[in-house]
């Protein structure tokens, strides 16, 4: 894990212990900048998603967790990148039911739901950068 | 008090035209504007006694006599009273006067005294003078009649300034209390041990539908309970989303072990809430409180 | 990391997560239930998440996993703890546990089994 600055980040996820680490380190930025409690859980989940998707179909890739301020607003922006074989479909896998065979699917648009601001970039053989951003209330 | 006096002068449209508006609604001409000051030395020289006798005759009524608790208040009022009904007379009628005019239906609706008192006090007075001047030029009574015809103009466009400042302010309290109670905290109410009670009343906007989703699962969690009734009567609107809200809270409450009872919904709601996939057996549909709680002990008794 | 510790309380398995579990200590736990329900031929499974801050589709998924291959070998699970946020959590991403029975803690988790096994001895 790298520490870019107080507020920033950066972890290398390549493991499943990776995941839970980035999903810890989420709610605890989460905690610091005031989220209430059911926004923590939903931030460390959605995390966690994102993060697994790195380790499941990438095998390694990387997730940026920092504060983020906008007009009068504070909130945490996560940016979950991989270099792996990326998403064919990205409008099928915004779907809700979409599922790849071996495993239930990537849990994205229920990610998209629980957060402000969401967007993913994908095309096959460059990876997957998801980036969403949610504001403390 | 400027910033009330200038957001109702808004809310009676742009200023000066607004004013010719009403002018010419009320037909009021420049001819009577110099009737009613030729009146101005007349109303100077009565008003002093006209204000006593109506004082007189406000205290003799016991709910009028109430708003007037001691001689301080008394004396302050009448003074100003007294500047009010000379500035009748004055001829004026421009934005000032106007400004005075609208602030006394604020003050009136502040103080709790109705258009009943107003409309009254102002009778009294010009019934009064309209009395006086006839006596004073008995000699010339249509011209009294004419000078009196144009002070009823004046007296009339003060009132619908008055009374339509008063009903605005009306409304803006009965607003401010509405959005008070819409946004008091939802009781969770123990009926007994594992049993609770959420009567939710007002609008349910997200952030107020997930403060009380939160506030409801920590309760399951800390008072123990296994089954709920939420009784949704006093809910002003029910439509998809909250009703997905709903459902979102009784899903959760049961992933935390809890079983929901809804109460206080018409059928047609509770039609739509099955076509979200809400249960039919949890939703008692009689609007019936007390069905719902006897539904809910049922399934209490089923759980322990 | 350490082994998440399963009492046994008659026929009655209690589960006990201490911390944050990885999606392969999941896995194995999963294993482990199954292994020791037939070992000990165990009626009722309690897997008590209470500790867990976060669920999930993973372990979601995996809970509902434990408690099919649990029910095939005619047993019953329940997961107890779940905390109120992590409720809420799961429902606004649409996480079910959909045929998976559900209570506050271990007293009611207990009390749902005990129940159980009353009507199926009478």
């Amino acid at each position: 894990m790298q520490v870019l600055d107080q507020a920033t980040t950066c972890h290398g996820v390549a493991s499943d212990a990776d995941v839970v680490r980035a999903r810890q380190q989420g709610r605890s930025l989460a905690t610091r900048l005031g989220f209430g409690r059911p926004d923590q859980a939903l931030i460390a989940t959605a995390i966690s998603e994102l993060a697994r998707n790195i380790v499941n179909y990438a095998k390694r890739g990387e997730i940026e967790i920092s504060e983020i301020r906008r007009d009068n607003r504070t909130g945490v922006l996560v940016v979950a990148r991989d270099q792996g074989p990326g998403i064919d479909d990205i409008q099928a896998a915004m779907t809700d039911g979409f599922s790849t065979g071996d495993s239930l699917g990537l849990g994205l648009p229920g990610t998209k739901r629980i957060v402000d601001e969401f967007d993913i970039q994908s095309a096959p053989g460059q990876g997957v950068t998801v980036r969403f951003v949610k504001w403390v209330l | 008090m400027e910033q009330t006096t200038s957001s109702s002068i808004d809310d009676l449209g742009s200023q000066d035209q607004s004013i010719m508006a009403r002018l010419a609604w009320c037909a009021i001409e420049k001819a009577d504007l110099e009737r009613v000051r030729e009146l101005a030395p007349f109303a100077e020289d009565i008003a002093d006694m006209v204000i006593e006798r109506f004082y007189e005759h406000v205290l003799s009524f016991d709910h009028a006599a109430a708003m007037f608790a001691n001689e301080g208040i008394i004396e302050r009022v009448k003074a100003g009273q007294r500047r009010y009904f000379l500035e009748l007379t004055s001829g004026r009628c421009d934005e000032q006067y106007v400004q005075n005019r609208v602030r006394i239906g604020e003050i009136h609706e502040r103080s709790g005294i109705g258009p009943d008192l107003y409309i009254g006090a102002y009778d009294y007075y010009l019934h009064q003078l309209g009395r006086l001047l006839l006596e004073r030029q008995s000699d010339n009574p249509r011209h009294a009649f004419e000078l009196y015809l144009s002070l009823q103009k004046m007296a009339h466009f003060d009132m619908a300034l008055a009374l339509e400042t008063y009903v605005n302010a009306r409304e803006r309290t009965i607003e401010a209390q509405q959005r008070e109670i819409s946004e008091l905290p939802t009781p969770v109410l123990q009926l007994k041990e594992g049993l609770l009670l959420i009567p939710v009343v007002g609008t349910l906007d997200s952030y107020r539908a997930r403060a009380l989703t939160i506030e409801l699962l920590d309760a399951i969690k800390s008072l123990r309970a296994k089954v709920l009734v939420l009784d949704i009567t006093g809910v002003s609107a029910v439509d998809s989303a909250v009703a997905n809200h709903l459902l979102q809270t009784m899903t959760a409450a049961r992933l935390m072990g809890a079983h929901s009872i809804v109460t206080g919904i018409s059928v047609s709601v509770a039609q739509a809430l099955v076509k979200i996939g809400v249960g039919g057996d949890v939703l008692n549909t009689f609007g019936d409180l007390q069905r719902g709680i006897e539904q809910a002990e049922k399934l209490l008794a089923g759980t322990i | 990391m350490a082994q998440v510790p399963i009492l046994h309380q008659g026929d009655i398995m209690i589960v006990s997560i201490q911390s944050a579990l990885t999606d392969s200590d999941m896995l194995e736990l999963q294993g482990r239930i199954l292994e020791e329900l037939v070992r000990f031929g165990a009626t009722g499974v309690i897997i008590d998440v209470s500790v867990l801050d976060v669920l999930d589709s993973f372990a979601t998924r995996t809970l509902c996993h434990i408690a099919s291959a649990v029910q095939l070998r005619g047993a019953k699970t329940v997961v107890v703890g779940i905390q109120p946020e992590v409720a809420l959590s799961m429902v606004l991403l649409g996480l079910t546990l959909n045929d998976v029975e559900s209570a506050l803690d271990l007293d009611a988790g207990l009390d749902i089994l005990w129940r159980r096994a009353a009507r199926a001895g009478a």
